[in-house]
């Protein structure tokens, strides 16, 4: 029998802390768009649906650009932090929801994922205190969403691998604790990533830049 | 103190008017200060200054909108790295985004996130030229291209003057008394837009003349100090003496001769400033002339230019900015023997530092040669004897640095080569004849 904190913890507070996340999203998505934006209006010279379409690809195409071209760890070890960032917000839904899903190899897998990407948090960490290019830039809020969420990767891999309701408790807390502290940071960036993309694509797309130019 | 109020007011206005959708994504948390952007940039790459790298430049200005639009600005501002504007920050501005960049555009193509840091640097370039602190110069240089639309009718005899000495040195070139460089005829199916000087004219009109084109020159000259400024009012009375000419004179198409940001500015930015759809297409001289070479209306024989191995500098504007990339080097092929592509080339081509009207900018040149160093390293590295350039300001800049760094190379415009390479009219028809 599941104590009441835990089912508290697990249930009511994630459905609180996500509706919390989506309004805000739902705010930002809002303000972005009741902007204005001069709309491009000369003849297209390639294709901007294309443009689009390799725009948002190029994030898994490491050669597509000379960055990670030419810092190759940089791009796997962003791929290691995403997917186990992936995996350890999909275990905040399938443990809840789902709980027949989460087999132990299903666990073990998820955990691994979530280690390499907390492996890479420390590498970023790192990074971001010793050089003095990243140092300069950096912001209060740069170091502590790094850090907080080493702190969840760390939750999620002890309460994926041993199951406890105390681990699970202080997981699910700290996850409640980022979906309300997730839009005022850094960590929204994917919100407006996808808008990014998009109006990338669109521009250097319709000019023939990144896809084929049409007679 | 209320001088300085109102010049930071002024300012935080000019940058409310300027807060697109666009803008408002680029000077979000959408940047999370990953630094893969830093060694994409020509300025940090020759000084390695942590305070030039792209995103050290926007976070200047995008620190200034977060204060006004972060959701933790008024609670704990410095939380995010929001900040209150001053004088101080404009002044730092004005070394940002008119010394430090020349909004090539290399860093948002290789952004993982897609900041449109060259936006945020733009949008810094309105705000000053707005409160006036622009460099002077460059104002100077776009009130001088709108004044001589206001006093066309007094430059006109002076310009038709110097219009009837190209044209005599065209027929002594091409041996035809009938050569013409034409300028207000009405019908014609090109405006060709030329920069000030006979390098953007003489070559252009060899190859219009070969090529049998029904063509007129403009009476105004393709550069537009106005985009440079950010000036959208002062960039569109500029470009709007050509539409009109162009209108007036019921051409098909404008083309742009050898000028990047003018090719860009009239092929993809200025039609959006205007409230009607052009009647014409704009077409930069380097499609024409591959379209040339490609159906055959002009021949090149390589054997005409020198053997000499001959790289191509991608201009920003041209490239990045403006889509081209294949029509030079098709252009190339046909009108050289030994050509040596750099490295990296096309869309990651490296800035030759002179652009964002940066070569006009005496002040800023030690800094300027320092950020071409790069380039210049590129260049040698090709082991090339000549470098095309397509932009006349890249032409400028590498001009430059040739002498500066020692290159020993010669820098040259596309059309200058083609024009050397065409096979006139006549022996081309008899050969093919033979």
């Amino acid at each position: 029998m599941e104590d009441s904190v835990l089912t508290f913890v697990k249930f009511d507070l994630q459905i609180f802390a996500l509706s919390w996340l989506g309004l805000a999203y739902l705010i930002k998505i809002y303000q972005i768009l009741r902007l204005p934006q001069p709309r491009e209006v000369a003849p297209q010279q390639g294709s901007q649906e294309l443009g689009v379409f390799y725009s948002y690809s190029w994030l898994f195409i490491p050669w597509s650009m000379e960055s990670t071209r030419h810092h190759l760890w940089r791009w796997f070890e962003f791929a290691v932090y995403h997917l186990g960032a992936g995996a350890a917000i999909l275990a905040t839904f399938t443990i809840p929801f789902a709980p027949s899903v989460m087999t132990r190899n299903v666990s073990l897998t998820m955990a691994v994922l979530v280690t390499g990407a907390f492996m890479m948090g420390v590498l970023k960490l790192w990074r971001r205190m010793v050089s003095p290019d990243l140092r300069l830039v950096s912001t209060p809020d740069d170091y502590f969403s790094l850090a907080g969420v080493e702190v969840f990767f760390l939750f999620t891999v002890m309460a994926l691998v041993t199951g406890s309701p105390g681990w699970m408790k202080a997981y699910f807390i700290t996850t409640a604790a980022f979906l309300i502290y997730v839009p005022f940071s850094k960590i929204s960036h994917y919100v407006q990533w996808f808008f990014a993309r998009a109006f990338f694509g669109l521009r250097f797309g319709r000019r023939g830049i990144i896809t084929p130019r049409s007679a | 103190m209320a001088e300085e109020k109102n010049i930071v007011q002024r300012a935080k206005e000019e940058l409310k008017k300027r807060y697109t959708r666009n803008m408002a994504v680029a000077s979000s948390n959408l940047c999370v200060h990953c630094g893969m952007c830093i060694d994409q940039c020509h300025y940090h790459k020759a000084t390695r200054d942590p305070k030039v790298s792209p995103v050290a430049k926007a976070e200047r200005i995008r620190r200034v909108m977060k204060n006004e639009h972060d959701w933790l600005r008024s609670i704990l501002p410095w939380w995010v790295g929001a900040r209150e504007l001053t004088e101080e920050d404009l002044d730092r501005w004005v070394e940002a985004a008119f010394r430090d960049c020349s909004l090539c555009q290399r860093c948002i193509v290789n952004c993982p996130m897609g900041v449109d840091t060259p936006l945020v640097m733009a949008t810094a370039r309105g705000v000053l030229t707005a409160i006036g602190k622009a460099p002077q110069i460059l104002v100077e240089l776009a009130d001088a291209a709108i004044s001589r639309e206001e006093n066309i009718d007094m430059l006109k005899e002076f310009f038709l003057e110097q219009i009837k000495s190209m044209e005599e040195e065209l027929q002594a070139k091409v041996d035809d008394p009938g050569a013409r460089i034409p300028v207000n005829v009405k019908g014609a199916q090109i405006l060709y837009v030329p920069l000030s000087g006979a390098h953007t004219i003489m070559p252009e009109a060899e190859i219009f003349y070969h090529a049998g084109t029904s063509w007129t020159m403009s009476m105004f000259e393709a550069s537009n100090y106005g985009v440079f400024l950010q000036d959208q009012v002062r960039a569109k009375r500029i470009t709007e003496r050509i539409v009109k000419e162009a209108e007036r004179l019921e051409v098909e198409e404008v083309v742009v001769t050898e000028c990047g940001h003018a090719y860009t500015t009239s092929r993809w930015e200025a039609p959006k400033w205007f409230d009607r759809p052009w009647k014409f297409k704009v077409r930069s001289i380097l499609e024409v002339m591959d379209e040339y070479v490609r159906l055959g209306r002009i021949t090149l024989d390589p054997l005409r230019n020198d053997g000499r191995p001959v790289t191509y500098h991608d201009s920003c504007n041209l490239g990045r900015n403006g889509g081209l990339f294949e029509e030079p080097r098709r252009i190339l092929h046909a009108c050289i023997k030994d050509f040596r592509e750099m490295t990296p080339n096309r869309r990651q081509s490296i800035c030759c530092g002179g652009g964002g009207g940066l070569v006009a900018l005496q002040d800023y040149e030690e800094v300027r040669l320092k950020a071409g160093e790069p380039k210049a390293a590129q260049i040698r590295a090709t082991g090339a004897e000549a470098v095309v350039a397509s932009c006349d300001n890249c032409r400028h800049q590498l001009g430059q640095l040739n002498e500066h760094y020692g290159l020993n190379v010669n820098v040259i415009g596309l059309s200058e080569l083609v024009a050397n390479a065409i096979v006139p009219r006549r022996v081309s028809s008899e050969a093919q004849q033979n």
